[in-house]
């Protein structure tokens, strides 16, 4: 009697464990699939009233035009600049200082490790209007330099709280064996605790592209014609009058997809990075 | 001696060397723009009136924007979305995380797809729904319609005024839901099996199991979820840009995007400043009160 009861208790927690799993991905896929297909649809099916899943034929065309379009093009090649010189930046800053918080004895570490995560918690409307005026008065508006410097001042406190995390995760005798042979504290830290946390360390500088890669309303006060991200550029398409659905769903696509690729190749670390400093 | 003692040590200057250039960059690109921001808040500057210049209007733009009963509509409207958005992604994502925490195959690839709307540009997951809600080009609409669900298409949802900012919520939840699910997901993973043995022992249903000990031990997480969403929530604004602009009217104005109405849209870098200011006291009074509420436990 009980052992058939507790056998139909698995069953039907089996059960709804596939309901749920189903309804998940179903949910999750329907909008993506909806995008993909879009963007490797012919033109005229685009416009089909009821609306078609899959195009009469497959086709590149979207994608092509994108590619051949040199504005486009540019915004793909703007994005790309600014995302790897932020996250270079952001490594620079950031690994050092979350060495520095992990291995030395300081009197105001709280305060330091809070101030990071107070700046990580900023609404960034706050500070858009001081950004946008100091980048007028200084000239800076629609170039590379503001939107790196600005890229990196997001992404340097999340490099600060991960890093900081896998460099605790490191026994001190291992650098400290070093520095007795006579290196230098940063000499160690390069050859000896670097290469340890290497895996750590891509997944931060992943984690920090996709922030600068994904970030829209900087870009969209602080770029004009020169600079303008892909997020600038999916926007401007939206607010046209004529939309050509098929040429926007590949530009999403190409938005999209070389980031959700790195995201995904780092997934187990990126909530713990997103997590980390919000519990102890 | 006399010489070591006046030059720093040399473990002062390590720390000065690792330390500094991060949290100074960070520091410095906080503290004068915040300054600089409070500054602005205390004039009144119309970018398309240079002949204006800047005047000095002491707390002026605070006082009107207290007064306006449309500032404390926009808190109403952000507070429902950033309310409506983390109590969907804390349900949803618990109950997925219930099921992704059971070993079944393919469990691993599912994680990875479930993530996937995550990692997207929120700007992209703006266009993706417009398109999906379009009404003569979209899927959804004629689904709607083919259900019966007619107050979904017309007015178009869009479009409608008190289906606004449910819709936004919805689709907040699409996209930072699968980030509840692993944040639980990874506390479920570390919960200690013995007071399940117990409660096997005495009896207890899988509800009961679930509401007694699960949800208790899962506080810790539950409250990283809260805490992380609540703030990304409080700054919405990318897919409210992009989807609904505000509208229909300003149905679905959020505080980031009246901020960034009042500076770039009407000009007035003085009042958005203060809306900027608004947000921040609003930003931290919720995490210190979330972060207070987490650690009486």
């Amino acid at each position: 009697m009980v052992k058939t009861r507790s056998g139909w208790r698995l069953h039907l927690a089996s059960v709804l464990t596939f309901m749920v799993v189903a309804g998940a991905l179903v949910w999750t896929l329907y909008p993506l699939l909806w995008v993909v297909l879009s963007s490797i649809k012919p033109e005229q099916d685009q416009f089909a009233i009821p609306p078609v899943w899959f195009g009469s034929r497959l086709t590149l065309d979207n994608y092509i035009r994108f590619f051949q379009d040199a504005s486009f093009l540019k915004t793909l090649v703007n994005s790309t600049v600014i995302t790897t010189l932020s996250t270079a930046l952001s490594l620079l800053l950031g690994v050092p200082s979350a060495y520095g918080l992990s291995r030395f004895h300081l009197r105001y570490k709280d305060i330091l490790s809070i101030g990071v995560l107070l700046v990580r918690m900023l609404p960034p409307i706050v500070m858009v209007i001081p950004i946008f005026l100091l980048a007028r008065t200084f000239r800076l508006l629609d170039t590379y330099t503001v939107m790196v410097l600005v890229g990196a001042f997001f992404s340097v406190p999340f490099v600060i709280w991960m890093m900081k995390g896998f460099f605790d995760e490191v026994p001190t005798e291992l650098e400290e064996a070093a520095m007795v042979d006579g290196s230098s504290r940063a000499w160690a830290m390069w050859r000896v605790i670097v290469p340890l946390t290497g895996p750590g360390m891509a997944a931060t500088a992943v984690l920090s592209a996709l922030i600068v890669w994904n970030e829209f309303l900087y870009a969209l006060v602080l770029t004009g014609a020169n600079t303008r991200t892909l997020p600038v550029l999916v926007n401007s398409f939206v607010s046209e009058k004529t939309v050509n659905w098929g040429v926007m769903s590949a530009a999403g696509v190409v938005a999209a997809l070389p980031l959700v690729l790195f995201g995904l190749s780092i997934q187990k670390h990126l909530i713990r990075g997103l997590t980390a400093g919000a519990i102890k | 001696m006399n010489a070591a003692q006046k030059l720093p040590s040399r473990e002062f200057r390590e720390k000065i060397l690792f330390l500094a250039p991060g949290l100074g960059y960070i520091g410095v690109l906080f503290v004068f723009p915040l300054l600089y921001s409070l500054y602005v808040s205390l004039t009144q500057w119309n970018l398309l009136r240079p002949d204006l210049g800047v005047r000095w209007v002491g707390v002026a733009n605070f006082v009107s924007l207290l007064r306006d009963p449309f500032t404390w509509q926009t808190v109403a409207r952000t507070a429902y979305f950033v309310f409506g958005s983390v109590a969907l992604e804390l349900v949803l994502g618990m109950i997925l995380a219930l099921a992704l925490n059971r070993e079944f195959p393919g469990v691993g690839v599912i994680r990875s797809i479930i993530l996937i709307p995550f990692i997207i540009a929120p700007v992209v997951v703006g266009f993706t729904w417009r398109f999906l809600l379009n009404n003569d080009f979209g899927p959804l609409p004629h689904l709607f319609s083919a259900l019966h669900l007619n107050f979904l298409v017309n007015p178009p949802l869009l479009s409608n005024a008190s289906l606004v900012i449910p819709m936004l919520i919805v689709i907040d939840a699409w996209q930072y839901m699968p980030f509840v699910t692993l944040v639980l997901l990874a506390g479920l993973k570390a919960l200690p099996s013995e007071p399940y043995e117990a409660a096997l022992v005495d009896g207890a249903s899988p509800v009961q199991q679930f509401f007694r000990i699960t949800l208790p031990l899962l506080r810790p997480a539950l409250l990283v979820a809260v805490i992380i969403r609540t703030m990304t929530a409080l700054r919405v604004f990318d897919t409210v840009f992009v989807m609904t602009g505000g509208g229909p009217g300003s149905a679905s104005e959020v505080l980031s995007f009246y901020g960034y109405r009042m500076a770039f849209q009407s000009y007035q870098m003085g009042m958005s400043a203060a809306i900027g200011l608004l947000t921040l006291l609003i930003a931290l009074v919720l995490t210190l009160f979330l972060m207070r509420s987490g650690s009486q436990s």
